[in-house]
């Protein structure tokens, strides 16, 4: 058979036919990553075209070989392209042999039958409810040491480190307010846009300053400013204090003697309390600057805008939405908390218990908005 | 071979540093093909800031590091992809890819680089962890491996390019003793067998005595090299003080 030689390629290639059978190969040049896939296609068709009884491998003049040439040796020796045919590869240099050496079969067989556990519906749904219950019960349990923790600051106030609180205030609540301002701002005009059109074809426009008074000290400054701290905020504890874990600072704290819930959740907890309702409050007139530009806009007079806003708004619409806030913040805090406390490890950990924090903390917002809705919903029959 | 071919790495007039802090300034030695040449130094003396320049993780404040003669620092695109191929290097912690198994954390180079087939591949990847000792661990995920595993993990994703230089960053650190002379056995078989040319940065003296060829100690004070040569050779003939007090283990 003559000598395949393409033009570009550095690999070279001979099947020499012998009585009987018996076939050899010869192989010339290189045989690295780039010429081996094309070599490899090329033998496997021509010496399926033939019928081998015994096949030699010389690799006597073989210039270059990788552990690409090296696999394709194996692949020929082990009679991958010769069912029923091993091949002896002759010629190797000593440090080639090293390495052909370290290509075994059996490890190769073991890797094809290996295979990766199934999962069964059964299992995983038992696995997840499992899951869930654990997750509840330490729930439970964090809320209880969460609250033993700030009950214990207030009898002791010595406990709570206020330099802590006042710098987790400054985090989450100073840096944060330009994010709040923009958003509500731009909600606010969202809401004027988009009530002032159907309000419009009822002749009740200027209607739009009370409903917007009424949204955004209600539900929404509330609601946005919770949204806010828990992606921007939020995260951070859960990552700040997932990290903690995986460096080992928890065990730290509490080889000392120290409860990490005491020492670090406690005062983001209660910074987060005291943090929400003075974000809901900048954001409740965040969002009203918002509005009041469309209102100006649709011919209204200034004056006019204040005094509807004022008059459809009572102090209970305020208070609503400031305990709402309060709340929102503690649960923010807590859960974020909680999330990063449960870290596990590895590199993907810390991530993981950031999503779950974000994730948490809007679920349990919507979810405790939903209760206040439907409580107050009945108390105002 | 004649002493040009023989170099595989230069480190010429080499000044490292962050900002205005200079961490070593006007550094020059070579590193010789198939030899295991360790950078030797106290905490803080710069060697994990050398290594990542001479993988060119960092730019250097002036200097060359030439592979195979040549410019890491300056090349660009094709040329730099070019370099970078001819070395492979071992992190602190293994650096696995967390989420693929032993396997497919070896063959990942493989499935980016080459055009190979998916059984070729297989095939390279599962012999490169014959060769590290993982054989029988090839299917396990980074998290169900020991330090130690993690490290050879890394030791045969580093080599299934088929590079000629390996790096090692503080290959021993966080091992136990047996577990680090496993690991120092298998560079001196890799490099005797195979011919690879490692560079370490390491401060087990245990290690540097076990498979360096050579060495280059740091100084934080000089801000440079203050001693190069044969390990044992610089135990007692080294003419700084500190470096043999150093090799020896001495207090000051």
């Amino acid at each position: 058979m003559a000598v395949k030689t393409p033009v570009d390629l550095q690999a070279r290639w001979e099947i020499l036919a012998g009585p009987e059978g018996a076939f050899t190969l010869t192989l010339e040049g290189e045989l690295d990553a780039v010429t081996t896939p094309y070599v490899w296609e090329r033998l496997e068709k021509e010496l399926a075209a033939v019928k081998t009884a015994s096949l030699q491998i010389d690799v006597t003049r073989l210039a270059y070989c990788d552990s690409a040439g090296l696999a394709l040796l194996f692949h020929l020796s082990v009679g991958g392209m010769t069912p029923g045919v091993t091949g002896t590869v002759v010629g190797l240099s000593p440090e080639l042999r090293h390495l052909f050496r370290s290509f075994s079969r059996e490890d190769f067989q073991a890797f094809e039958e290996h295979e990766p556990a199934c999962s069964n519906l059964v299992e995983d749904v038992g696995d997840a409810t499992w899951t869930w219950l654990l997750d509840l019960r330490q729930q439970v349990e964090f809320i209880g040491e969460v609250t033993l923790g700030i009950a214990g600051s207030i009898f002791r106030p010595r406990r709570m480190r206020w330099k802590e609180v006042m710098r987790v205030f400054e985090i989450a609540g100073v840096n944060a307010l330009p994010i709040v301002s923009l958003l509500t701002f731009l909600v606010g005009m969202v809401i004027a846009f988009e009530s002032a059109q159907p309000l419009a074809q009822l002749g009740a426009q200027v209607f739009v300053a009370n409903l917007l008074g009424l949204v955004m000290s209600r539900e929404l400054g509330p609601v946005m400013a919770a949204i806010m701290l828990a992606g921007r905020s939020g995260s951070a504890f859960a990552a700040e204090l997932g990290t903690m874990k995986v460096n080992e600072e928890l065990n730290a704290l509490q080889t000392m003697g120290l409860s990490p819930v005491q020492f670090l959740v406690v005062q983001r907890v209660v910074a987060g309390i005291l943090l929400a309702p003075v974000l809901t409050i900048y954001a409740m007139y965040a969002g009203l600057l918002g509005g009041i530009p469309v209102l100006l806009g649709l011919g209204f007079p200034l004056p006019m805008v204040l005094h509807q806003i004022q008059s459809g708004l009572h102090f209970g619409d305020l208070a609503e939405g400031l305990s709402k806030s309060i709340v929102f913040g503690a649960i923010v805090a807590s859960v974020s908390c909680l999330r990063g406390l449960q870290t596990g490890e590895g590199p993907r950990a810390v991530g993981e218990s950031t999503t779950r924090s974000v994730v948490s903390s809007i679920l349990l917002i919507i979810l405790a908005d939903a209760v206040f809705a439907a409580i107050t919903y009945t108390l105002g029959k | 071979m004649s002493e040009p071919a023989r170099i595989l790495i230069q480190v010429r007039d080499l000044t490292v540093g962050y900002g205005d802090h200079i961490v070593l300034e006007k550094i020059n030695f070579e590193v010789r093909r198939g030899e295991v040449f360790a950078v030797l130094g106290a905490s803080g003396s710069g060697k994990s800031t050398l290594l990542k320049h001479m993988i060119g993780l960092l730019q250097p404040i002036h200097g060359e590091v030439l592979i195979s003669g040549a410019d890491l620092v300056t090349a660009e695109g094709a040329d730099r992809l070019k370099i970078l191929r001819k070395f492979g290097v071992l992190y602190q912690g293994g650096a696995l890819f967390g989420s693929l198994t032993a396997v497919e954390n070896v063959r990942l180079p493989l499935d980016e680089f080459t055009e190979l087939s998916e059984l070729a591949k297989d095939l390279i990847a599962l012999s490169k962890l014959r060769l590290v000792g993982l054989e029988a661990a090839a299917t396990k995920l980074p998290a169900d491996l020991s330090g130690g595993m993690q490290k050879r993990a890394g030791i045969a994703r580093a080599i299934v390019l088929d590079p000629c230089i390996l790096f090692l960053d503080e290959p021993s650190a966080g091992l136990d003793p047996i577990t680090s002379a496993g690991l120092d056995a298998l560079i001196r078989e890799l490099a005797h067998g195979l011919g690879i040319t490692f560079v370490m940065v390491t401060h087990e003296l245990a290690s540097i005595f076990s498979v360096a060829d050579r060495v280059v100690v740091l100084d934080p004070k000089a801000r440079g090299i203050v001693a190069e040569g044969a390990p044992n050779w610089l135990r007692e003939h080294a003419t700084q003080p500190w470096v043999r007090q150093f090799l020896n283990r001495e207090v000051a």
